[in-house]
């Protein structure tokens, strides 16, 4: 490595006397790719702004900053001016910087996107941001900064808010455009947004300092992993056939318009067993989640919980049920109600669920679900607003667990959480679910997470199942593709090496319930597609009795692949 | 981790103030707000007793406003009441009814409706039984279209599926859980029916077609001293009715604010300065 591209040395930032950064040092050289992680607040973007030159003008910089080259930022909403067309953005900061007239600078244009993978490159250069979705405009937003060709590419978490396997396809673009043009590349974020992935070197940033992030475990190691054997006796949840689907509508012929969001999904779950629904977002594993316990109607099959059919139970029978199921949302802050103290929202609970239970114990009883998830039970005296999300997420558990249920059916639990108090929410269910041997179904788009937390796991693609097997067997030999490209981005994201073939997420959206593709929903991109993948969808067959798959060719491709 | 929330934080954040309090803390809040609840209070007291204060042109239009201010406390209860029955119709009644019911509130919205008052009475008469339910119009359709909107949106809440999941019955949902929460966005929505039937009444009377003339009114006095040439006797009743209707309208933004939730924005992408 010749002279770095950039190098920083003694880099402070101050406001007033507090110290922002400490005097941090390092290079990035020519066709490396250097990942910056750290928490919430360590200041990664702020570092950032600062090496572009952008530090917010009441800041002191000190130290040196040498850059050879352009520089460009990309920053972590990834914003596009609203007003023009994606071609007008090209056109003008590819004259600034590079002197292109207006041709070539729309054919840099279409390369670039095409690098990305933007479907039609050429045809959404005449668009305007806002019609592109999400995954599109991060697309256009890198192939904007791509074609500008800097020696020194600053990104900050981008596309954090996309999908893992999303993501992890175009941070491996983003690298590989990097090591291929010989620029250095700087990508911040946290640690969980899978910024690791592809880089070759990775700092964390932590209490001002920069020093190097620790070898991250493997997700392969033994604990990380739940290898529980199955519980003996009967299922006690037992889902058969279940579809939900809302209607859109009618077309101009008068024929009713549907969206299918869960489409024949079945399962059993033993008492004491834990079961993870993995997808990424649109999968319809939240919508399946809440049909379980009738929060969404669903319009076809059964949910069975200990025999007795949920679907059609008269409001009696249901509230008998709901005390056993009870659920953990997305959003804990927003499951409470803010008008209501979390103390007389957790009375109303009892109240409506457990009658039994005298009115005077009520509060005895709140106070020992609240200490039981390590809150203080002077919570249930306070409102809603006044908790940070960890503190509502325990409220939400410990709102669950009054009722003494048997089963926890939980919707992306930690979503709002991040870092250590993701990991400690997550230690807390997990030690509460031992202790009381609750059931646990456990939806997420986190593939390690589910395999941590399931002794099963069912992969679901537009609300279908394509793989269904125990977690272990998973590990071991994942054979749908889609499963195998979350485990490897799991895997990548925290810096365990390449997960060989799909190590690097898959290349397109998800794609869309409105218009599904024709054959296997995946087959757009599958890198293993053949033709017949168009043609008709897979059903689920068995490599083993506990282990089911839905693709065409999962014994050639995973043969192919091992 | 044990969260020992009792013995570590401030005693400010132990024991905060209730969503309501909080509420009306961010109505006084606002400077603006605050002074226009001033003006009204005090024209609402000076009004009505201002035949007691003198004789001047300043006590004549305060004296005037008697009309004005009672007509838009009718038309705005009536316009309220309305605005607020359709935004709740087209949200219970089901898809079809919500189509066809706000359709109606789009299409109306869309005209000049505060030609509705002097239509009314040029064609009807200018009894207040005519003239009450024109001003309810002027305002009703944009009432139902912020209803529906908010109740769409607070539908949708999440602590409505936690409720559903505690096993509480619809009805104690809708009591204890939808109607708190729905007050102070659909107060702060029909609240600016005040103003709106009191700027129609206004408009009316300055055309000549507002309440009768033996019911006194700003927009009749404003009429009156126009035709009479009379400056000193315009200046009185044109401000005390730009007051009024501003004060209003402050209120209303207040309401407003006091509505959005006091949530402080979540920080998405890292600690940004």
């Amino acid at each position: 490595m010749t002279t770095p591209l950039l190098s920083v040395e003694g880099f402070s930032l101050l406001a007033g006397d507090a110290v922002l950064l400490d005097r941090l040092t390092f290079a990035v050289g020519a066709g490396e790719v250097l990942a910056v992680t750290g928490a919430a607040g360590s200041g990664k973007s702020l570092l950032l702004k600062a090496l572009a030159g952008l530090a917010p003008p009441d800041l002191t910089c000190d130290g040196t900053v040498r850059t050879v080259g352009r520089r460009i930022l990309v920053t972590a909403d990834g914003t596009l001016f609203p007003h023009r067309t994606l071609g007008a953005q090209f056109v003008e900061l590819l004259h600034h910087h590079l002197g292109l007239d207006e041709h070539m600078a729309l054919r840099r244009a279409v390369e670039a996107l095409e690098w990305f993978r933007m479907p039609a490159a050429a045809r959404r250069l005449s668009l305007y941001p806002h019609e592109l979705s999400e995954a599109q405009r991060w697309r256009a937003v890198l192939a904007l900064a791509v074609a500008a060709q800097p020696a020194v590419l600053l990104a900050d978490a981008p596309a954090a808010a996309l999908d893992p396997t999303q993501r992890a396809w175009m941070l491996d673009r983003l690298a590989g455009w990097a090591r291929e043009n010989g620029a250095a590349l700087l990508i911040a974020g946290r640690a969980e947004e899978g910024v690791a992935g592809p880089a070759d070197r990775r700092l964390l940033l932590e209490a001002d300092r920069l020093r190097p992030a620790p070898p991250p475990p493997g997700l392969a190691a033994d604990g990380d992993v739940n290898r529980e054997p199955p519980p003996a006796g009967a299922p006690a949840l037992s889902v058969r056939d279940l579809r939900v689907a809302f209607r859109l509508g009618r077309t101009w012929t008068g024929e009713d318009r549907w969206l299918t969001v869960v489409d024949g999904v079945g399962f059993d779950l033993a008492e004491g067993d834990t079961l993870a629904l993995v997808g990424e977002s649109g999968s319809g594993k939240s919508v399946l989640a809440r049909a379980l316990l009738r929060l969404v109607p669903p319009s076809g099959g059964q949910v069975a919980w200990l025999g007795r059919d949920l679907a059609g139970a008269p409001p009696d029978a249901l509230r008998r049920a709901r005390r056993d199921l009870q659920m953990l949302f997305p959003d804990p802050a927003a499951a409470l109600d803010p008008g209501m103290t979390v103390g007389a929202q957790m009375a109303e609970l009892l109240e409506t669920l457990r009658p039994d239970i005298p009115a005077a114990d009520r509060g005895p009883r709140i106070a020992d679900a609240l200490r039981e998830v390590g809150l203080h039970e002077a919570v249930a005296a306070l409102h809603p607003a006044a908790l940070d999300a960890a503190e509502a997420a325990h409220a939400g558990l410990a709102r669950a667990l009054l009722p003494e249920p048997r089963l926890l059916v939980c919707d992306e639990p930690a979503a709002t959480l991040a870092g250590a108090d993701r990991a400690a929410f997550l230690a807390r269910l997990m030690e509460v679910r031992r202790r009381r041997r609750l059931a646990l179904v456990y939806a997420t788009q986190d593939a390690s997470d589910a395999l941590r937390v399931g002794r099963r796991a069912l992969v679901l693609l537009l609300g279908r199942i394509v793989e269904a097997a125990d977690s272990a067997a998973l590990v071991e030999g994942a054979r749908h593709p889609l499963t195998r490209a979350m485990l490897a981005v799991a895997q990548g994201a925290k810096g365990g090496g390449s997960g060989g073939e799909f190590g690097s997420g898959l290349p397109g959206d998800p794609p869309s319930a409105l218009a599904p593709p024709s054959g296997c929903a995946l087959r757009l991109r599958c890198p293993l597609a053949r033709d017949h993948c168009a043609q008709e969808p897979p059903a689920l067959e068995g490599a083993a009795t506990s282990h089911r798959i839905a693709c065409h060719y999962w014994e050639t491709n995973s043969q192919g692949a091992s | 981790m044990d969260r020992t929330r009792g013995t570590a934080a401030t005693p400010k954040s132990l024991w905060p103030e209730s969503p309501w309090r909080a509420a009306g803390r961010r109505l006084v809040e606002r400077p603006s707000a605050s002074v226009g609840l001033v003006v009204l209070i005090t024209l609402l007291f000076c009004v009505p007793t201002a035949p007691l204060l003198g004789n001047g042109p300043l006590e004549r239009a305060l004296a005037a406003g008697q009309g004005s201010l009672s007509f838009a406390l009718l038309g705005g209860l009536l316009g309220a009441a309305a605005g607020l029955a359709w935004g709740i119709a087209a949200t219970a009644l089901g898809p079809r009814a919500e189509r066809s019911l706000m359709g109606l509130a789009e299409r109306l919205a869309g005209l000049p409706l505060a030609l509705a008052l002097p239509l009314a009475a040029g064609l009807a008469g200018r009894g207040p039984g005519v003239l009450a339910p024109a001003a309810a119009l002027t305002a009703a359709p944009f009432i139902a279209l912020v209803t529906r909107a908010e109740l769409r949106a607070l539908l949708r809440r999440e602590f409505l599926a936690a409720a559903q999941a505690a096993g509480v019955p619809p009805g104690r949902i809708l009591r204890r859980h939808l109607i708190p929460n729905a007050a102070l966005p659909l107060a702060a929505a029909a609240w600016t029916a005040l103003p709106r039937a009191l700027a129609a009444e206004s408009f009316a009377g300055l055309l000549g077609l507002g309440l009768p003339g033996s019911v006194p009114s700003w927009g009749a006095a404003l009429a009156a001293a126009v035709r009479a040439g009379d400056p000193a006797a315009l200046a009185a009743p044109a401000l005390l009715l730009a007051l009024s209707l501003w004060a209003l309208h402050a209120v209303g933004d207040g309401l407003r604010a006091a509505a959005a939730s006091g949530e402080t924005p979540r920080t998405a992408g890292g600690g940004r300065p």
